[in-house]
């Protein structure tokens, strides 16, 4: 029974050392970063530096996972950081939920008379919706008491929502920029339903204090910020291995001629619309798995994060580090992202012209435009495909 | 004796002499002068307030003595003074840093002060205003207008019933067209409010019915007010304006909260109130022989209470059964605060005329506002409707287009300070350095792309980035206002409901003047012929003599320049940031699409059904334009599950694929 099992699974990685070498090169950063963070070794590296490279390891999830529905199947998605988003809120409502209760209930407990449930969540509701001028629980929070169903709900809500979607855009053949434009669309519709104060999720203020969780307030957040870390990078590396079976085989093979030539993949009588679902689908699940993870680090997640402008970045990681490749993905994101944070967090030095002091902070955006267009026009196939020429070399 | 020193000093004494009387009018002046009257009111006068002024205006106009009207509109336009030692009252004349103090009833200057020997008098605001009011019936036949349009702005303010006779009377007098026409209308409304014959009153109400002017509408709205009432039966002789349905008008928890508020049944007690109790009545651990720590749940709770209710030590509260049957044996009603049913009536008919009235011009107005947004849509998206629609290039630097252009009026108006020649200046300015800037970008990255559309999406991601951050360099980061010329701040103003902003109206026009050259471009014109050729079949274009890549980069530059000069528009009346064009590109994008890809027709079709749809969902939820937004989006989102194409969808050839 297991032989045929095992078989194409030796075969898979055998087939692709790539994904073989990125798991190795992954295992040891991780274990370079514990060595040198200050939780577990020899404090090199800040619990904020931690911070910032577990959030990277998610980025370059999402860009991985960015790459398998544009890169391979040719679907320029502008939606993805909205299901990246929508994991974030949905992990960070129990966050907030099981981190206020806790607050709530021990200051509850000095009252001569033991508080009853309802009197816990108008407690609650209280302490989270005091900000937009409500004391009611609205009925999307259902289940933030709970942390195994909101973890479903991490799940559920973003791969339900391009479930529907992505069926409803491939059924009417929606394809190309008109499929970049309405992702692109959908993705500011929920900004802006997220931005309301009555939706519930306490409009433009976010869900805060997310670094705080709940049942591990012991833990200093140097542990926490490794642990997170070790399971971003568990969920990068699970999550690489995943597309990189799934683009490896016949379902691989097909989703990259759906983007080479959807009309004749289709006439070769293939369902190219349930094929195109499945990788949305699955991808915008997976987002929202690096979303849950994203913001838990970052402490804070706001409807601003999930403004198209976000998803539109996302691609260019990917273009930048090379479609088409998974390591490339990789390589795009944690390279973009963390030269972002490091020019406009003020660690380039500025640089005078006599005339002029080009401060990074100003000149950035600008230079990481001018970037874009530079790797667009000369280098299509990004930092990834430097590597062709040192395997070609040889 | 005669020496010119004892003179001059007969001449002081004299003048003393002769001044005395006057330094004491009050013993002088006989007793129907008005000072005897005010001084009567002294304390009143001088700190006037809104308690007391009623009674000494009242007191006034009963006697009304010669010089009243004018001593109260001097007294409200704080020209009345008084001296302290006497606490007499004069008017006073301004002289060369002194005050000729003027005697009330004559007329007369009786001294001269400065004004730290006098105390003016400063009736606040509303004093000043129920001075007016009264001073209304004297004021409305003065011979400035001024003055009378003063008294009947106090009459519109507050009017009153006894301003009624003066009012009508000096109609027939009034020289002025503009106030007659005015005096009339308060008439009817003051007649339809405290008319005497019940006839009068109910002929001035139906008048009203239909007028949608503020005033009218609070009229009717006063004369129909409702107060809630509740009782064990109906009483008699009121004028009910409906009975009200327990659980059908009004629900059963709101009726016994009405009862309560009548003070016709006790209060229910809340969750918090209960604990209170409760908390009062812990006993070795245990509240009415319930533990402490099992008080966790309502029942507990209710079991606690119930305790020692039957020990008596809590009085008993309202039971759910108690509450249902007291309030069924109650009636819960409605009156009118006008008594008389028949002008109710009358005022009912003329509010349903008017509301219907009313509801008529806000459809004109919300058709008003729609265009008005139809047409910043379509000025903001007919650029793109050239170089995405007709050439699909998705050019995400397209609102950079719009910003530059808004940038390049903001700079025109550093320089030129007259708004109506920086406008001119800066439209076609605007025009030439967006077509510079498109013919650029085209000519270095859009041209190596067209093979890969999607890769132009990122290349002119990565320009708007660079150009926005340019931006924020160059200008800062605070809003820069655009301002516009005198002739276009005002609105058009059909009546109080109806009106739209002169701006709007000129970008409505600049938006169909940008119609018409755009569809007399590409329809009549070589270069519009040559540009539909190169966009359907390049190669055969350029067999047939046309240079693609000249057409390309003009139809490029077209486009762009458009976009600067929408931004033009779009700056007089938004403000101008580095981020404004990312405002706006979403939805131009969407606007194009929605409306038909390759037709000008499909993006003002687009930009209509985008403008007037999202103003149809805000006036369904007015305060709340983000959802309107976000239900507008999830709209197009549907619609194009069902029209891919757009709107006006190209058939045959044309439509490419």
């Amino acid at each position: 029974m297991s032989e045929p099992e095992i078989a194409p699974r030796k075969r898979f990685l055998a087939e692709n050392p790539s994904a073989l070498r990125f798991i190795g090169c992954l295992a040891l950063f991780t274990l370079g970063v514990t060595v040198l963070s200050e939780g577990f070794g020899l404090a090199f590296l800040s619990t904020s530096m931690v911070k910032i490279l577990g959030m990277t390891l998610c980025l370059c999830l999402i860009a991985v996972a960015m790459d398998v529905v544009w890169g391979y199947c040719g679907i320029l998605s502008l939606g993805h950081f909205a299901f990246f988003g929508l994991g974030g809120y949905a992990i960070g409502m129990w966050l907030m939920y099981a981190r206020t209760e806790g607050i709530v209930v021990q200051s509850l407990a000095a009252a001569p008379i033991p508080p009853t449930p309802t009197e816990i969540e108008n407690a609650i509701a209280t302490q989270i919706f005091g900000v937009v001028g409500s004391n009611e629980l609205p009925f999307v929070w259902g289940f933030a008491h709970s942390l195994p169903l909101q973890l479903l709900l991490v799940l559920l809500v973003p791969g339900l929502l391009a479930l529907i979607f992505g069926w409803l855009a491939f059924r009417s053949r929606v394809t190309g920029v008109y499929l970049s434009i309405l992702t692109q669309a959908m993705t500011l519709a929920l900004s802006l339903y997220l931005f309301q104060n009555d939706t519930g999720l306490r409009g433009n203020n976010g869900l805060s204090g997310l670094q705080n969780i709940p049942g591990l307030l012991h833990l200093s957040q140097s542990t926490l910020a490794i642990w997170f870390f070790w399971a971003s990078a568990l969920a990068l590396g699970l999550g690489y291995l995943l597309f990189a079976w799934l683009v490896s085989g016949k379902f691989g093979s097909v989703i990259r001629a759906i983007r080479d030539n959807e009309a004749r993949v289709r006439f070769l009588g293939y369902d190219v619309e349930r094929y195109k679902l499945v990788i949305f689908t699955l991808t915008a699940v997976v987002s929202a798995i690096a979303g849950a993870l994203y913001y838990p680090q970052a402490g804070i997640i706001n409807p601003a994060e999930i403004a198209p402008i976000a998803s539109i970045y996302l691609a260019v990681w990917v273009a930048i580090g090379g479609r088409g490749r998974l390591y490339g993905a990789v390589i795009g994101a944690a390279a973009v992202s963390l030269s972002s944070s490091w020019f406009t967090g003020g660690g380039a030095p500025s640089i005078n012209l006599g005339f002029y002091t080009i401060l990074w902070t100003d000149w950035w955006l600008v230079l990481l435009g001018l970037g874009f267009v530079a790797v667009t026009l000369f280098f299509p196939r990004g930092i990834g495909g430097l590597f062709d020429y040192l395997v070609r070399k040889p | 004796m005669c020496s010119p020193a004892s003179l001059a000093r007969l001449a002081v004494i004299v003048t003393i002499l002769a001044c005395t009387p006057a330094l004491r009018p009050g013993v002088a002046i006989a007793q129907e002068g008005l000072q005897p009257l005010l001084q009567k009111y002294q304390a009143e006068i001088a700190k006037p307030s809104r308690t007391t002024v009623d009674r000494v205006l009242a007191a006034l106009l009963r006697e009304n003595r010669p010089g009243t009207s004018e001593f109260l509109r001097r007294w409200q336009d704080r020209g009345v003074y008084e001296r302290p030692g006497d606490g007499f009252f004069f008017y006073a004349q301004e002289a060369s840093g002194a005050l000729h103090l003027i005697d009330i009833d004559s007329g007369v200057a009786v001294a001269e002060v400065t004004r730290r020997e006098i105390n003016q008098i400063r009736p606040n605001s509303g004093v000043r205003g129920v001075i007016a009011a009264a001073l209304a019936p004297f004021e409305l036949n003065a011979p400035e207008p001024a003055r009378r349009q003063a008294a009947l702005d106090a009459i519109a303010r507050s009017g009153d019933a006894d301003q009624i006779v003066p009012l009508a009377d000096s109609i027939d007098h009034e020289p002025d067209a503009v106030l007659k026409r005015r005096k009339e209308r308060l008439l009817v409304l003051l007649t339809a409010q405290f008319g005497t014959p019940q006839s009068a009153r109910l002929t001035a109400i139906s008048d009203l019915a239909g007028d949608i002017s503020i005033e009218a509408r609070s009229v009717l709205n006063q004369l129909t007010a409702r107060q809630a009432g509740v009782a064990i039966a109906l009483p008699e002789g009121a004028n009910i304006a409906r009975v009200l349905e327990v659980g059908e008008d009004i629900s059963g928890t709101e009726a016994y909260d009405r009862l309560v508020g009548a003070g016709l049944a006790p209060p229910r007690q809340s969750a918090t109130d209960r604990r209170e109790v409760l908390a009062q009545h812990i006993v070795d651990g245990a509240v009415g022989g319930v533990p402490l720590h099992q008080l966790d749940t309502d029942a507990a709770r209710t079991r606690a209470y119930e305790a020692l209710e039957a020990a008596g030590t809590v009085p008993a509260r309202a039971a759910e059964n108690e509450v249902a049957r007291t309030v069924a044996a109650h009636v819960f009603y409605e009156t009118y605060v006008q008594p008389d049913p028949e002008v109710t009536a009358a005022a009912e008919d003329a509010l349903a005329t008017t509301t219907r009235t009313l509801g008529l011009y806000q459809t004109l107005d919300l058709v008003l506002d729609g265009l008005s947004l139809a047409s910043i849509f379509f000025l903001a998206a007919i650029g793109l409707a050239i170089t995405f629609g007709v050439m699909g290039v998705i050019n995400m630097a397209h609102g950079e287009f719009i910003m530059m252009g808004a940038y390049t009026g903001y700079v025109v108006q550093i320089f030129i300070p007259d708004y109506t020649f920086s406008l001119i200046v800066a439209l076609p300015l605007a025009f030439a350095v967006t077509f510079g800037a498109g013919v650029t970008m085209e000519r270095l990255v859009i041209r190596h792309l067209y093979t890969r559309p999607l890769e132009t999406l990122l290349a002119t991601f990565g320009i708007s980035i660079a150009l926005q951050q340019l931006a924020k360099n160059v200008f800062g980061t605070q809003a820069r206002p655009l301002t516009a010329p005198d002739w276009l701040s005002g609105a058009l103003t059909l009546n109080d409901i109806v009106s739209i902003s002169n701006i709007r109206v000129a970008i409505f026009v600049l938006s169909l003047i940008f119609l018409a050259l755009l569809l007399f471009i590409l329809k009549r014109t070589r270069l519009g012929l040559e540009m539909r050729a190169v966009t359907q079949n390049p190669g055969m274009a350029a067999s047939m003599g046309i240079n693609p890549n000249r057409i390309n980069m003009l139809t490029f530059g077209l486009g762009s320049g458009i976009a600067g000069i929408a931004g033009v528009a779009i700056g007089l009346y938004a403000q101008v940031t580095s981020e404004m064009g990312a405002n706006y590109i979403v939805q131009s994008f969407m606007t194009v699409v929605v409306g038909g890809v390759g037709n000008v027709w499909g993006t003002l079709a687009g930009a209509s059904l985008i403008g007037f749809l999202q103003k149809g969902i805000e006036w369904f939820n007015p305060s709340n334009t983000l959802a309107a937004q976000t239900y507008m989006i999830l709209f197009i989102i549907m619609f194009i599950q069902f029209r891919p194409k757009g709107i006006v969808a190209l058939k045959g050839r044309a439509a490419g694929d």
